[in-house]
């Protein structure tokens, strides 16, 4: 026993058991647990999210005079719909938005039957803090889903992609639920870029009328001698209205008299470009999945009205989180590009269309 | 042939190595910063501006408070948000 040399045992059995492990694929084992536990990790810290904001969002109501606000939390985070048949396209727009406005709908009436006595205001906050905590539960069950099933299946690729991804979902979870707070409190966010520089044009103007149409105010306003209609959502409630449709039924108000139609949006800016950065184009600028588009590129074709598009490049962060000042500086300065493109592209007494668009919560 | 004391060296390397490496990782995660919330403040009649915080419920456009310079209304002029420790100019 006095001659055995110790140190090198050890070394010939670790190489022995390293090579045992990688013959059997132990080490793949190894390596899937210890990418488990990290993915576990992660998705304690998305359940706790889930918690605080399902408790705060609970309170919120209570404070609104609801008795139990958890059986609606339960019932609006679990809601769904289920989207279009598309193999078959006709009148798939027609579809899509019936789908959507149904289930808007039907969100809205839910919460109105459970908080009767309170205003538009509080109710819209609801809504989409409720919103809020729906996508957070949706991807807190699609990640344990693809978990449970790799570790079901061994599946040790589907494990080692999701482990890969899960640093971008917290950090997209993490951007959810510090949106809650402006959503509670009525803070304007970044995607109220569109809103806000619409607001601007209406409090520059001289109002000639207003109206309100499907949750979304049209205002005609002179300014800079011609006539612009501005349309954006009625706030100062959390809400996006329906500036597509409402703009295409002005269209055909106007017997397609309009020299320009200009949309202004909040857009998603690639890494690397600077928050707040403002940029000019054709097209209908605006995020929704398909209607409210459709209705603004179909009525400006029908009567080939120029339609322009300016955005204000922002981060997924910046959008759903109170207005940072670098993004007010940048309506501010969107405003102003607004009036120079008018004066440019249009003669005095021309007639413009400008909407606005994204979510209007604290702007009226 | 190793030595005992050379494996407890190396063992004590590779440890010292992986607790250094550790830590630079965790250093290089940068701080999020924190934002509070203001809102800008401007008289109706004097153009006075003042900034201050906000207040949940507030909006654009609301009328808040009288001018502490001329006595007419101040208007909501803008609310957005500022980084913590940033010192800024109205």
């Amino acid at each position: 026993m006095d001659n055995i040399d110790w140190p090198t045992l050890i070394f010939q059995m670790i190489w022995i058991f390293l090579l045992i492990l990688l013959f059997t694929g132990g080490n793949q084992k190894i390596q899937m647990k210890l990418w488990s536990i990290d993915i576990r990790n992660k998705l304690k810290i998305i359940r706790k999210y889930l918690e605080d904001d399902q408790r705060k969002i609970e309170n919120y109501m209570r404070n609104l005079g609801m008795d139990a606000p958890s059986i609606l939390v339960k019932r609006i985070i679990n809601y769904f719909t289920i989207e279009p048949v598309d193999i078959e396209p006709t009148d798939i727009i027609k579809r899509m938005d019936h789908l959507i406005q149904t289930s808007e709908r039907t969100i809205k009436k839910i919460i109105a039957d459970q908080l009767p006595d309170v205003g538009v205001y509080e109710r819209s906050l609801v809504e989409t803090g409720l919103a809020i905590i729906s996508v957070i539960n949706s991807i807190y069950k699609v990640v344990l889903h693809y978990l449970l099933t790799s570790e079901k299946e061994h599946n040790w690729v589907l494990l080692m992609q999701l482990q890969l991804i899960m640093p971008q979902i917290l950090r997209l979870v993490e951007t959810y639920h510090e949106s809650l707070d402006p959503f509670l409190h009525g803070k304007p966010i970044g995607d109220t870029a569109g809103a806000y520089v619409a607001y601007r044009l209406v409090e520059e103007g001289e109002i000639i009328s207003h109206k309100i149409v499907e949750d979304t105010s049209i205002f005609e306003v002179r300014l800079d001698d011609r006539r612009i209609y501005v349309i954006k959502a009625k706030g100062p409630g959390s809400n996006v209205g329906r500036p597509g449709i409402v703009l295409a039924q002005l269209v055909e108000e106007l017997k397609g008299n309009v020299d320009l139609v200009i949309t202004v949006d909040a857009a998603l800016k690639l890494e690397g470009e600077k928050r707040g950065e403002i940029a000019e184009g054709v097209g209908a600028a605006i995020g929704d999945p398909g209607p409210e588009k459709i209705a603004i590129e179909r009525a400006t074709t029908k009567y080939g009205i120029p339609l322009k598009a300016l955005v204000i490049k922002m981060g997924l962060d910046d959008a759903i989180n109170a207005m940072k000042k670098e993004i007010y500086e940048a309506c501010e300065r969107t405003y102003e590009y607004v009036r120079k493109l008018i004066k440019e592209m249009t003669k005095p007494s021309s007639t413009v269309i400008v909407a606005g668009i994204g979510n209007t919560i604290g702007v009226p | 042939m190793i030595d005992l004391e050379t494996l407890i060296i190396l063992i004590v390397t590779a440890t010292i190595m992986l607790i250094i490496l550790t830590y630079l990782e965790f250093r290089k995660k940068p701080k999020k910063p924190e934002y509070i919330t203001k809102e800008l403040l401007e008289c109706i009649k004097c153009n006075y501006r003042l900034e201050q915080d906000f207040e949940p419920g507030d909006f654009i456009s609301m009328y808040k408070r009288k001018c502490p310079r001329c006595g007419g209304l101040m208007k909501i002029k803008a609310i957005y948000a500022v980084e913590k420790s940033f010192k800024h100019h109205i």
